[in-house]
């Protein structure tokens, strides 16, 4: 039995049926995505998602410079999980989220919180009631927890992304973006400020931008799961 | 000479080489000495590979439980496991089987192969892609793309390499009725890499597929890499080295074809899972599912063909490439057990994004794919250096250290995903709490690297030597001490 003359088509046409299956098709559902929009009396009076052309997607360029996807994703999954429960969103993530990013960043898994949602109001990475939960996830706290994560959160095994600030002199009345609420152990020398990079900005910038909360008709946000607004 | 040394070191007992032995043919010396500067040459890299990835994999382990340990932007924990990750698959695995592949066709087609130039070039631009992919990465120049990190340039820099040298495998390539499974195997294997590198970083590059079709494409090019090129690759070394080494034909051959096709189709199928299932179409995930599980007959069919055709034999039970070989082709076994059941919906929702996933990756590359290689180059060596190894008790040392080290390392990698996959399904806890109860696997994960690593340092010393041409006179091989008791 010879099978030498059909090593090279055969394996062509197993490849042939892998690309079909794993590319070619789900790129044609897929990929004639486009934004879902809502109109009133023939007016657009919303649309979900819109393309980011800010401070952000600068931002987007340092997150995965610094690898943050290695340990966090931005997917929340649906059924069988925790995920909504855990307050890392108010529904799961479809492929319209990720229309306008190429690639989207979805992460390759979780050493830490999903951050899908991290700039939405009702994210939190605890039980509701838990006492230590922060007031609110601004960009004060944003940037205390890159260059110190366990200042803001206890038990955290981030590492320090504190190469991302800079020390300097005070001058005149001082940075208005100079770090603020540090603990004692971490506060510069006298007449000396630590301040944030313009890659710690824009990094801060992007993960305030995360927000996958609107309602999408294959991924309606359910009512009981709704932000609390805390 | 014991007779399994006999049979070792003259493997002519099997049809696969009949070719070879007809009176026409170049001896086998001469095929081993026209391919051995490119061959050698790429094991030289490999095990340089080897060592550096090791050492980075070791950091990034560390750096699990002690984040803030060397603190600086281009060792940050985010940058470091991939780029250990990748020198690895690339650097080590990807070159070793390069090398492996090579041999083996030149041997199996029995031809001389037509001088190095194409070869040469083609390693080095391969070498080149894994350095730049390394030193981008750590550079903080990648993409948040899974097993595909690097930048373009250096996917572009392994497909040319990979052309060139393909093109030179080829030209060595015969092919004639005889056909064996393990040439099947690799060409099959270097075909399909070549044409996903290629089609799968365009795809990406050129943004002709947008959005989530982008993580789709980059798991099925990631994905094949270790399931169509270095699986498929080991297959045909194990199908190569153990009749050689038992003496034994394979029987059930044409059955074993079937299964060859089988594999490839279902793996084929199967790379679609490493995506999330919320972000798939319906009938992608199910698909992809069901070849993951499908993949098991293939790998357990082909892998028991192979040993119970060496079974009838008792030759080889002292022969380091057997051991390293059935410890290889057991774990090729067990991970192929492991995509199976991480495919199971339920079990999806509890280990998705948690460690358990790189420790199934762990355990086919680190572990089964890299026995196999090792087997194979234990196997090679002595041919091409007409030397035998120095010494078994660094070969003894070699193969437990990394058969436990790895296995130890996989072991707390699944735990620790299980442990913290359990934790974080549990919605009313947070996710420190669920990191602390991941987190108790870290320190074994990083003490595993301790005897990984003084394992694969006493293998590159070895190697070194061997290539070098230091070692026993040649004819006797070097067996493993427990091998003379049988």
């Amino acid at each position: 039995m010879s099978h030498s003359g059909i090593i090279f088509p055969g394996i062509i046409a197993c490849f042939a049926v892998s690309l079909t299956a794993t590319v070619i098709v789900p790129n044609a559902q897929l990929g004639s995505l486009s934004p879902e929009f809502k109109e009133e009396d023939g007016r657009v009076v919303d649309s979900y998602p819109v393309a980011d052309v800010s401070l952000a997607a600068r931002g987007k360029e340092v997150y995965v410079s610094q690898g943050c996807q290695s340990c966090h994703t931005q997917v929340v999954r649906g059924n069988d999980t925790a995920d909504v429960e855990r307050g890392w969103g108010v529904r799961k993530t479809v492929p319209r989220d990720y229309l306008f990013e190429n690639p989207p960043v979805i992460g390759a898994g979780r050493l830490g919180p999903d951050l899908a949602n991290v700039g939405s109001k009702s994210w939190r990475n605890e039980p509701a009631d838990d006492p230590y939960k922060p007031e609110k996830r601004d960009a004060a706290w944003q940037m205390l927890h890159l260059y110190h994560p366990t200042a803001v959160s206890k038990l955290s095994n981030m590492p320090s992304y504190s190469f991302l600030f800079k020390t300097h002199r005070i001058a005149g009345s001082g940075d208005k973006d100079a770090l603020k609420g540090l603990p004692k152990s971490l506060l510069p020398k006298e007449g000396f400020e630590i301040i944030p990079s313009a890659d710690a900005k824009a990094l801060v910038a992007y993960l305030l931008s995360l927000d996958r909360s609107h309602s999408l008709k294959e991924a309606p946000v359910v009512a009981a799961t709704a932000p609390t607004g805390k | 000479m014991t007779e399994a040394a006999a049979l070792e070191a003259t493997p002519s007992h099997s049809p696969l080489d009949a070719a070879a032995a007809s009176v026409l043919a170049p001896s086998r010396s001469a095929i081993d000495a026209s391919v051995r500067p490119v061959v050698v040459g790429l094991f030289l890299t490999a095990t340089v590979w080897l060592l550096v990835s090791t050492i980075l994999g070791a950091l990034a382990a560390v750096k699990l439980h002690h984040p803030g340990f060397l603190n600086f932007s281009f060792l940050s924990y985010g940058r470091l496991a991939p780029a250990a990750e990748n020198a690895f698959v690339f650097g080590w695995c990807g070159a070793a089987a390069l090398g492996v592949g090579a041999w083996i066709i030149a041997r199996t087609s029995g031809r001389v192969s037509p001088g190095h130039t194409l070869a040469a070039f083609g390693a080095v631009l391969w070498n080149g892609g894994v350095l730049v992919g390394l030193v981008a990465t750590l550079a903080g120049w990648m993409r948040p793309l899974n097993g595909l990190e690097s930048p373009i340039a250096a996917y572009l820099l392994l497909f040319a390499g990979l052309a060139l040298f393909s093109m030179w495998v080829l030209l060595t390539f015969h092919d004639d009725e005889h056909h064996s499974l393990a040439a099947m195997f690799i060409i099959a294997a270097f075909v399909w890499l070549g044409l996903s590198l290629l089609t799968g970083n365009l795809l990406i590059a050129t943004n002709s597929v947008t959005g989530v079709v982008q993580q789709i494409v980059a798991a099925w090019t990631a994905g094949a890499v270790s399931r169509l090129f270095l699986v498929p690759l080991a297959l045909g070394a194990a199908f190569y080295v153990v009749p050689k080494v038992s003496g034994a034909p394979i029987i059930a051959g044409s059955f074993a074809r079937v299964l060859f096709w089988m594999y490839f189709l279902c793996a084929g199928l199967s790379l679609a899972a490493k995506v999330p299932g919320d972000l798939l179409p319906l009938w992608l995930g199910a698909t992809a599912a069901s070849a993951s599980i499908l993949m098991v007959v293939p790998v357990v069919a082909l892998v028991y063909i192979l040993f119970a055709s060496a079974g009838a034999s008792h030759h080889g039970s002292g022969s380091p490439s057997m051991r390293f070989t059935v410890f290889g082709c057991g774990g090729l076994i067990l991970s192929s057990l492991l995509i199976a059941l991480a495919s199971l919906r339920s079990v999806d929702a509890v280990v998705r994004f948690t460690l358990f996933d790189a420790g199934i990756q762990s355990l086919l590359i680190h572990v089964s794919v890299t026995m196999v290689l090792f087997g194979a180059i234990y196997y090679m060596m002595p041919r091409l250096s007409e030397c035998e190894w120095l010494s078994s008790s660094l070969i003894s040392f070699h193969f437990l250290g990394t058969a436990y080290g790895s296995s130890m390392a996989v072991g707390m990698l699944l735990l620790s995903g299980l442990a913290a996959g359990g934790a974080i399904s549990e919605g009313a806890s947070s996710f420190q709490q669920v990191m602390e109860v991941g987190s108790s696997y870290f320190w074994g994960n990083s003490i595993s690297y301790v005897f990984v690593m003084a394992a694969h340092a006493a293998f590159g010393l070895h190697f070194l030597l061997m290539a070098l041409k230091i070692g026993q006179p040649a004819g006797e091989p070097t067996l493993l001490r427990a091998g003379s008791e049988h």
